[in-house]
Order: structure tokens, then C-alpha cells, then sequence
């Protein structure tokens, strides 16, 4: 099993602490919450996988924090615990969308069993995602452009890393293009002939990233009906790209370093030796050195993937980039959709500009995009692009970026009444980009 | 009290145990942990622990009262206890940690389970042994192991106990090694 990010909320003080010693020995990382409220602020800054609500609480109850969590992110698993004699009420949390309910004191095995099926499911949902946006990847190979200094060394170091044979590790900002620069430094490399084969680590939980990374004999656990190449196996000759390389739990830290070190692996199950014969660009968004500092990421597993390392910059500093990108996608998406629109006005490019990009070139490829989808005539105006707010154009004048972004963000956020979801999907940038946000620029929700 | 040596495991037992269980017990600890074992009694009365309405001990009570009474030097202490333990989100608990912390315990209420009245001593012995260094294991920050043949694979039944093996798998060795040197460094 891997690991869930947990808040348990119960006024009980002896519950809680029982509750997280507990999961905290699955490995499990765990906050505590004494009661909705507080639980309601922890959720605004931080992203939870699995929320363990005590139904009876002093203040707000379970049932009033389970609607207003349910409403803002559905995808947040909630499990309702309950004493003995309310199931009715646990029943009646059910229909209102919880996950599930335990009664107290419950089995261990019943928890264990429960936590696994969510994350289970989780895992379903975070891989049909990723195949999505694979997907669409495909599409994205030819748009890592740039005539800004910044892009130029990066495409300068690409072409100096694709010569040799070295572990890269890729650094950089969600939607910056970490994974073109891989696929651009294997196109360029001698290894150009062989497959370039991608992972996204985070999209797996750890049972199945293994069998995914490793492959399996037929047999070697109840699901493995036939033998399976993994795609270590599967990049012979090639390149193997481990994307969101942070994500992954120790015991595949574990298998990976081995496999640098000793330059074969066997399949789950197997006996054979298969060599390693690939190259290993990895990358990720997580500041690893804060991760070595807290433990959740091996040093000597970093120092073999930092053999050679560079940052993609975020598109707010290569602003210069933006006009060449938006022309880019908008001939794109016209030609996709069959649409006559092929200018950008003025004023709809001074947007794009004063804009901060947290999303970076993907945002800005989605909002181009949307952009293409309700434009009516042949040029993008500054109201069909979904950054765009008549607000920025009286505070832009005298406003900083920040200032702008933070005004931007409490805008959606107060138009969909704090509608965590909804507000993302608005900004196109995930739950987590949006929480930081609010997190950073200090946002709180009015009373 | 005594001051102990750095770098040792203190097994307590709170009730009087048979020397060949302690003996093996012991002999298990320093085998995965490497560390010498004294035995030292701290506990001789849990009805501090004692919940009437459940009729079982409180373990988060036990380990800090073992913690609280260990030599500041002990590096870690295992109880051991025939009572019935619990914690009070759960219906009973085989034992308890603390994670990354000095004191664990383990009970010996349920693990006689499925013997009956025969004896079967030696089967009996070796639970014990897989439990007492399986929560100790918590102690060196080990969290639970999804290989069902390690000894940190987290058991739903004593069936389970039975199938798991008496050592670490190669993951488990290395998080162990890892956090030794940590400990000897800091």
C-alpha cells in the first residue's frame, strides 16, 4: 500500500492521537483537526486525500462539514466515524457524499481495509488522468519554443546533455515543459532510434508503479494472470523518462537506486537478470533538497539522478516568449477546429502579458485554446480569454503582478462562493497551485 | 537506577515470563536491531492503564509510563504483557509503538489464539518473537511493510503472524540501516 495524506478531525483529543499514531505506522502522513472549523482552515491550504470525520462534534457538526468539503472537492474521500446507536445519521452522510463510515472502536482491519480501497480507487482516477493527458502530450512535441535568453540556454543545454550518456534531472514549475526538454533531449541524443519511454510516477500507487516500472512473472501476485514487460523493459536501448520523480514512496527509491548502481533489475516475481540498458532523465516539481532535509527522498538516490540538472523557467520570466506562443497554439487550435481566427488584438496580447502564468506555457496553450472555442470573430479579444477580468484593466496601471494575480484569484474565488473546484477549473491550474495561492497571498474567505 | 550503557535495548516484562521465551526474544533483537538487550523490569502494576468498561489496558498509557521510567541512556525499551491491549480508536491491538521513538510493547493476550490446549510452545514462541521485534521495529521509525514475508508486514490475523518470516526484507534492512546511522551519527 502506499501512502494518503489524512486529516482527522474529532473534538475527542484521545481519538485523534490514537487515530494518527495509528495510520502514521501504515506511513501515512496525518494532521489533526479538534473541529470543523478548524478542519474547514486546514482544507483551504493544504490538499487531502482522505478526510476521517467524527460525526458528533461540539460546534459544526460532521454532517455540515462533510457538505460544505463535498461541495468545494468532491474528490476528497470522506469517511464518517460514528458511535455506536447513529448509523442513521452515518447512513444520511452517506447519501450526502461520503465515502464510507466506520463505527467506534472500530477493527483495525476494517480501517486498513478501507483506507486501501479509497486509495485504490484514487489511483484509478489519477491514471485514467494521466492517460488524458498523455494524450495530449503527444500533440505538445513541437510548442517548446522560445527566442527569450532564458529558453535559448535551456535549448543550449539540451543539445550539450543530449551528446553524452548522463542522468539528467529537470527541474521546474507545473506546465513549464519538463517533459518536452526530455523528449528533446532523447531526440537529439544517440539513443534517438530507441524508444522514449514515460512514467508518470505520481500516477501510480507504489503495488502498481512496480509492476508498471519492473514488469511481472505470470503468478507473481494474485492479479498477474500473464507475464508483463515493465517499462524499464520496455526502454531497452532507449530512454526512460520518470516523471514527478518526487512522488515516488522509498521502497521504489529503493528499487530505482539499485537498478542505477547495479544496471540490471528483475521483473516482480522474477529470477532472471534483465539488463539495464536505457537512459534516466527524471523530473520533478518538489524541491528535493527540502525533501532529503525532511527524510521522504533518499540523498544517495538524488545524487544519481543530479548527475547533470537544469530548471525550466517559468513563462512569467520569459514573458518575451508569449506573443511566439500564443501565434503558435492559435494557428494550431484554428486549424484543429476549423475556425477562421488567426490574430491576436492589442489588447488581448497586453492581457497575456500582464498576466503571471502560474499554470505557465500549459495554462496559456488552455487558455489560447478556450480562446479558439467562444471567439466569434477573426481576432482574440481580451474577453474571450479566460484570464481576463475588466478589473485588471483599471488596476493594472499601477498594480504589481502579484497584486494582480492575488485580485484575480479573490475575484473567482468570490464569484463561485469559494468553490475550490470550480475556481480551478476557471484559472485552469490544479487544487494545489490554486491552495497555494491563497496560501501565499494570504487570502482568507470573508465570514 | 542504573545507568545503562548507551545503545541498549531494554526488554521489560511486566508480568514474570519464561526464560526460554525471553531467551529468544532477546536473541531476535540482537539479531535484526545489533544492539546488546538487558532485561529490566520498569512495570509491575498496569491498573493505571486498566479501562473497567472495555476490561483491557490502555497501551498509549503503558508506553509512556515505560518511557518515563527507562534509563535516559536505554536507546529503546520493549514491554511485554499478557494483558489485552487497546487503543481507543480500535476494538484491540496486538501492541504499539512509538514511531520513531523509545518505547514499544506488545501483548501475548491474543496470540495464543488457534493453539487450544495443546501446547505447540515453539509456534507460540516464535509469534512472540515476530511481534516483539516488529513493533520494536516502529521504534526505529520502520512503518509498515507491504511484503507479506517481512517481519513489519502488518498482520490481520495470528494466521498472518504465522505466514510472515522472521527477518526484514531487503527494503526494510536498508530503512533500518539508515536510521542506525542516524542514530549513531546524531
Amino acid at each position: 500500500m502506499g501512502t494518503a495524506k489524512i486529516l482527522i478531525v474529532d473534538d475527542e483529543l484521545i481519538m485523534r492521537e490514537s487515530l494518527a499514531g495509528w495510520l502514521e505506522r501504515d506511513g501515512h502522513q496525518v494532521d489533526k483537526a479538534a473541529s470543523g472549523e478548524e478542519a474547514l482552515e486546514m482544507l483551504e491550504n493544504i490538499r487531502y486525500d482522505i478526510l476521517l470525520l467524527d460525526i458528533k462534534m461540539d460546534g459544526m457538526s460532521g454532517l455540515d462539514v462533510l457538505k460544505r468539503v463535498h461541495e468545494n472537492d468532491p474528490d476528497v474521500a470522506i469517511v464518517m466515524i460514528t458511535a455506536y446507536g447513529s448509523v442513521s445519521t452515518a447512513i444520511e452522510a452517506m447519501k450526502n457524499g461520503a465515502f464510507d463510515y466506520l463505527m467506534k472502536p472500530f477493527d483495525p482491519n476494517e480501517l486498513g481495509l478501507l483506507i486501501e480501497k479509497i486509495m485504490d480507487r484514487q489511483a484509478q482516477d489519477r491514471e485514467t488522468l494521466f492517460l488524458k493527458e498523455e494524450y495530449r502530450e503527444r500533440s505538445r512535441f513541437e510548442s517548446m519554443l522560445g527566442q527569450s535568453r532564458a529558453m535559448q540556454e535551456v535549448f543550449r543545454l539540451i543539445e550539450d546533455v543530449a551528446a553524452t550518456d548522463s542522468t539528467v534531472l529537470i527541474t521546474g514549475e507545473t506546465g513549464t515543459g519538463k517533459g518536452l526538454a526530455a523528449k528533446a533531449i532523447h531526440s537529439k541524443s544517440p539513443r534517438c532510434n530507441g524508444p522514449f519511454v514515460a512514467v508518470n510516477c505520481g500516477a501510480f500507487p507504489e503495488h502498481l508503479l512496480e509492476s508498471e516500472l519492473f514488469g511481472h512473472q505470470k503468478g507473481a501476485f494474485t492479479d498477474a494472470k500473464a507475464s508483463k514487460k515493465g517499462r524499464l523493459e520496455l526502454a531497452h536501448g532507449g530512454t526512460l523518462f520518470l516523471d514527478e520523480i518526487g512522488e515516488i514512496s522509498m521502497r521504489m527509491q529503493i528499487d530505482l537506486l539499485r537498478v542505477m548502481e547495479d544496471r540490471v533489475f528483475y521483473r516482480v516475481g522474477g529470477t532472471q537478470p534483465i539488463e539495464a540498458d536505457f537512459r534516466v532523465i527524471a523530473a520533478t516539481n518538489k524541491d528535493l533538497a527540502q525533501a532529503i532535509r525532511d527524510r521522504t527522498f533518499r540523498q544517495d538516490l538524488f545524487y544519481r539522478l543530479n548527475v547533470i540538472s537544469f530548471a525550466m523557467p517559468p513563462l512569467r520570466e520569459r514573458k518575451e516568449d508569449i506573443p511566439i506562443l500564443a501565434e503558435h497554439f492559435l494557428h494550431r487550435f484554428s486549424q484543429e477546429s476549423n475556425k477562421d481566427i488567426d490574430k491576436i488584438s492589442r489588447e488581448a496580447m497586453d492581457e497575456m502579458m500582464l498576466y503571471e502564468w502560474p499554470g505557465n506555457v500549459r495554462e496559456l496553450e488552455n487558455a489560447i485554446e478556450r480562446a479558439v472555442v467562444v471567439g466569434k470573430g477573426r481576432t482574440v479579444k481580451p474577453e474571450d480569454l479566460p484570464i481576463f477580468s475588466p478589473e485588471h484593466r483599471t488596476l493594472a496601471a499601477d498594480k504589481s503582478l502579484q497584486e494582480i494575480e492575488k485580485a484575480h484569484v479573490m475575484t473567482i474565488l468570490g464569484e463561485t462562493d469559494w468553490n475550490i473546484k470550480k475556481s480551478a477549473d476557471i484559472l485552469q491550474i490544479d487544487r494545489s497551485t490554486l491552495y497555494s495561492k491563497i496560501k501565499r497571498y494570504g487570502i482568507r474567505r470573508p465570514d | 537506577m542504573n545507568t545503562q550503557p548507551a545503545h541498549t535495548i531494554i526488554l521489560s516484562p511486566i508480568e514474570a515470563l519464561d526464560t526460554s521465551l525471553l531467551d529468544r526474544i532477546i536473541g531476535a533483537l540482537i539479531t535484526v536491531f545489533g544492539f546488546p538487550v538487558e532485561i529490566m523490569p520498569l512495570i509491575d502494576d498496569l491498573a493505571f492503564a486498566f479501562d473497567r468498561q472495555r476490561r483491557q489496558y490502555h497501551s498509549t498509557l503503558i508506553l509512556e509510563i515505560l518511557d518515563r521510567k527507562a534509563p535516559s541512556d536505554a536507546l529503546k525499551i520493549l514491554g511485554v504483557t499478557r494483558q489485552d491491549l487497546f487503543i481507543p480508536i480500535l476494538t484491540h491491538v496486538y501492541g504499539e509503538a512509538q514511531l520513531g521513538g523509545r518505547a514499544s510493547i506488545i501483548s501475548l493476550h491474543r496470540l495464543k489464539e488457534g493453539f487450544g490446549s495443546e501446547g505447540r510452545e515453539k509456534e507460540y514462541h516464535t509469534r512472540v518473537v515476530k511481534e516483539a521485534v516488529h513493533e520494536l521495529g516502529h521504534t526505529f521509525n520502520l512503518r509498515h511493510c507491504k511484503d507479506p514475508g517481512c517481519i513489519m508486514h502488518y498482520c490481520h490475523s495470528v494466521a498472518d503472524v504465522d505466514r510472515k518470516s522472521n527477518h526484514l526484507c531487503r527494503y526494510c534492512s536498508t530503512l533500518l540501516k539508515d536510521e542506525k546511522e542516524r542514530l549513531m551519527s546524531g
